[in-house]
């Protein structure tokens, strides 16, 4: 079944009506829906560099037409790192591991002991936007969340030629 | 139906199914013969599709709309309006109050109310799960200090400050209705009783006009969100269709009729749109043929029927036996479990309309469990529709006549179904189109069998003991492929299947119907005492249901001397999960022979209902519920009774034939038309017989007798 990329806008934007949603959830996905999904990402940035694959909201892997790297990019362009690099690592980090900085955002007694669990919020260096939050124990690694197979991805599940990659 | 009668018939009931695809109405008069009038339904003013499916009815009488209103003593309504509103939340801004403390617990709902009507696939598709906007916000909703355990008895005597705060805080919000529903208030009304007059005097004190709907003076039983949802649906929804009711009304009135609408109920009987209680018509449509069948099967002694209703979105079965329906007591509806008796019925969303589509990855074909309802499928072209539907296979296969369906008002396009069908099923699986089409009327009807076949195997029964009555539009298409090979004693086609619903509402009693909860336990050994003292328990709630019975029946302007009241009660073995309704044997219960009178009738039905070797009397009893059921003589269709002819049908009954596929062969089906059959005609297969609002299939390998009575059996040969 083939939705209209103002449907799929909608879905991409949290503003779709409950029985198409309920439709696209209860049917099999709609073969063309991650190129127009792409198409709709990609309006939203200001930059013309192609969007492979989007990695969380206003994160992405990108095609770097300079030099047909793919690298992991912000919406507002900034370029972390390679695409099989962790991202969070160039991204600037606000370690809640304090009770003050985490009765910020809970009640006290509602929030984590910080000797157990603190709470990271990576930020984007040129927006500030929010892009991810982790909350692992104090001493833990900094988490490399997903590593996509994008070649198998693209050849074998979306019959898509595989972006050059440099 | 025959059209040489002159017009000095006089028509005595309607009945109307207002569904969400067609408009049935169903006219008898005072002969007992009748007539179906088919219309496609008018969501927007219900008022419309009525009059024109009136009018299209009575034209085979030759009758004028207001020659036949005139005459019409009764008038029965089933309709989707109050549901349609429940379902789409636009009901009015109501008020609630709880105890303190139990504030959130409507909004919060029970979790299944996530999930609710949902094929089977989204049930466990988690992602799919959604609450809806509560019926009450919570800002609207209030706690009062009180509490009253489970066993009746008070803990925490009612603060009544807190119930006059909370009525001036809601009053002062400009609601439309407040709902009370304090815990346990089943068990010991009290407190609930002083909230709501409480509640009373302050609403009266503000000089505003606002309703009071207390759960215990609407549902008092078991079960929190169930009786809370089904008071506020008394607030909420039952009010606005009483307006549509009355708006529907009138338009008769226009149109010169005299009689007062009464609704199909839930619980099988009908009720004034007057009623107190009209949530309990917020479904209708589907008991009404369960009711048709039921009153069908007592005139003419079938005790065991199954019976199978398909429509445009679903396929409904519902099992009477031994003459007796099953009730329901907790069913759900609009996505809210309810507290109310609701004829058990079964639905499998697969209907004429549903949409047939392949998985793309696995290439099955999938039928729904979505449908094109009323717009019938890609055959129309004027639908806007773009996925084929089963309607569009019937048109391929030559089942159903494209210029004649519902008598012409709507043409179909075989081209257009033809080409849809070949681009997105045929093509894709390497198949002609005929067959991909009959593959998909195979399915369907496969799908269908097993349900049909497992339903009554639940029962623990056999389908060779039950008569099968097949109506609805689209029943009589598929009847011999949902029955064939499963053995039933009878197959059943009404002449009449397509308004079999709008008999069905028309054959009806008035009936008002009242249910309590009750906490009875007893030993099988215990003493008279105790059996006297339990018996007087149950007279106790009797006498409380029948003060609202005859309440009903007063607004109607029936004396309580009018009424035939009918007590019941649910018992149970004590310690199974499962009760059963019992009509009572005695009128009241005072005594421990009165009890035993009871306790038999128990044993009797649960050996009938089930098998004799499964009763377990040692376990003792529980009864779990008292029921009142009132009613006042209304006329009834008469079922009609003809002179057999011979087996041979007349000539001018025939219509052709048409190119009809099935079993990889295109065959000539002989064409009928159903009006002109006589009593006693023999029909063999391949043959169609049509009317305007159904089409019957007999195609080869079948046989079809019609009886004085106007009913097709449909048997393999």
């Amino acid at each position: 079944m083939a939705y209209t990329k103002a449907k799929i806008k909608d879905l991409v934007d949290g503003k779709i009506d409950r029985d198409t949603l309920h439709t696209m959830l209860a049917t099999p996905k709609d073969k063309e829906r991650f190129q127009i999904y792409l198409e709709i990402l990609q309006e939203q940035v200001d930059w013309d560099d192609p969007i492979i694959l989007p990695l969380g909201p206003k994160l992405y892997i990108v095609q770097r037409q300079s030099d047909k790297k793919w690298m992991i990019r912000s919406q507002a362009g900034y370029d972390f790192c390679e695409w099989d690099q962790n991202w969070k690592l160039h991204a600037r980090i606000r370690v809640r591991s304090t009770p003050a900085q985490m009765e910020e955002l809970y009640p006290r007694l509602m929030a984590p002991s910080p000797e157990w669990q603190v709470i990271r919020e990576y930020f984007c260096p040129l927006s500030g936007d929010l892009l991810d939050v982790e909350a692992p124990t104090p001493w833990y690694p900094v988490i490399h969340d997903f590593e996509p197979d994008i070649d198998t991805f693209y050849r074998d599940w979306l019959d898509l030629p595989v972006p050059e990659r440099a | 139906m025959p059209l040489d009668k002159s017009n000095n018939r006089k028509v005595q009931v309607l009945g109307i199914d207002a569904g969400g695809t067609m408009t049935d109405t169903f006219f008898v008069d005072s002969e007992g013969e009748f007539v179906v009038g088919k219309a496609q339904s008018t969501p927007q003013n219900e008022a419309l599709g009525l009059i024109a499916s009136s009018k299209e009815g009575l034209e085979h009488w030759g009758l004028t709309l207001e020659e036949a209103l005139s005459g019409i003593q009764t008038g029965v309504y089933s309709g989707t309006a109050m549901l349609n509103r429940v379902v789409q939340r636009k009901g009015l801004r109501c008020g609630l109050i709880v105890n303190a403390g139990m504030e959130d617990f409507h909004r919060m709902g029970r979790a299944i109310q996530a999930y609710l009507g949902f094929a089977y696939e989204d049930r466990i598709h988690l992602n799919t799960h959604y609450y809806d906007e509560p019926l009450v916000p919570r800002h609207l909703t209030r706690g009062v200090m009180e509490r009253v355990d489970m066993s009746g008895t008070v803990v925490i005597p009612l603060r009544e400050d807190t119930a006059r705060q909370a009525a001036r805080d809601l009053i002062a919000q400009d609601v439309e209705g407040i709902v009370i529903s304090l815990l346990h208030s089943y068990r010991n009304p009290g407190h609930e009783r002083r909230v709501r007059d409480i509640v009373q005097e302050e609403v009266a004190a503000s000089g505003k006009s606002i309703p009071v709907f207390a759960s215990t003076d609407y549902y008092p039983v078991r079960k929190e969100t169930h009786r809370t949802n089904t008071t506020i649906l008394e607030a909420y929804a039952a009010e606005p269709s009483r307006q549509t009711l009355n708006k529907i009304s009138s338009a008769f009135k226009e149109n010169g009729s005299k009689f007062d609408f009464r609704v199909m109920a839930t619980h099988g009987g009908t009720i004034s749109w007057k009623a107190k209680e009209l949530a309990r018509t917020i479904v209708s449509g589907p008991i009404g043929g369960v009711v048709g069948a039921k009153y069908l099967g007592e005139v003419l002694g079938y005790s065991n029927i199954a019976c199978s209703d398909i429509g445009g979105t679903s396929f409904d079965v519902a099992l009477i036996t031994q003459n007796e329906l099953t009730i329901r007591n907790d069913p759900d509806m609009a996505r809210l479990v309810l507290s109310l008796p609701l004829v058990a019925m079964d639905s499998v969303g697969a209907g004429a309309g549903s949409f047939i589509r392949l998985d793309p990855y696995t290439k099955a074909i999938k039928l729904g469990p979505d449908s094109a309802g009323y717009r019938v499928g890609v055959c129309w072209a004027e639908s806007g529709i773009e996925t084929v539907t089963i309607s569009d296979c019937h048109v391929i296969l030559g089942y159903l006549n494209p210029d004649n369906f519902l008598g012409g008002q709507v043409k179909l396009d075989r081209e257009r179904a033809w080409s849809a069908m070949k681009e997105q099923i045929a093509d894709p699986l390497g198949l002609s189109v005929e067959d991909a089409a009959a593959g998909v009327i195979e399915l369907l009807d496969s799908d269908l069998r097993d349900y049909l076949r497992s339903m009554i195997s639940g029962k623990g029964s056999t389908p060779g003991n039950f008569v099968c009555f097949s109506y609805g539009g689209a029943g009589p298409v598929h009847t011999y492929g949902y029955t064939e090979g499963l053995g039933f004693e009878d197959v059943i086609v009404p002449a009449w299947a397509a308004g079999f619903s709008a008999f069905g509402c028309a054959a009806a009693d008035f009936e008002y119907r009242y249910d309590k909860s009750l906490d009875i336990n007893i030993a099988t050994d215990a003493s008279a005492d105790l059996k006297a003292n339990q018996a007087k328990t149950l007279q106790a709630a009797w006498e409380e249901l029948r003060e609202r019975v005859l309440e009903e029946f007063e607004i109607n302007g029936y004396s309580p001397d009018r009424v035939k009241l009918q007590p019941g009660f649910r018992m149970q073995y004590r310690g199974q999960l499962n009760d059963l309704e019992i009509e009572s044997p005695i009128t009241e219960a005072h005594s421990a022979e009165d009890w035993d009178k009871l306790v038999e009738a128990f044993n009797d039905t649960y050996g009938r209902v089930y098998a004799a070797s499964a009763r377990s009397p040692e376990l003792g009893y529980s009864v779990t519920g008292a029921i009142m059921r009132g009613t006042v003589p209304i006329p009834k269709p008469k079922i009609p009774k003809e002179e057999l002819q011979g087996e041979t049908p007349p000539e001018d009954a025939k219509l052709g034939t048409r190119k009809f596929y099935r079993h990889k062969t295109w065959v000539d089906a002989q064409l009928y038309q159903m009006e002109k059959l006589q009593p006693g005609n023999r029909i063999t297969g391949p043959a169609i017989i049509e009317s305007d609002a159904t089409t019957f299939v007999v195609p080869g390998g079948f046989e079809t007798f019609l009886d004085g009575h106007r009913l097709f059996h449909l048997k393999e040969v």
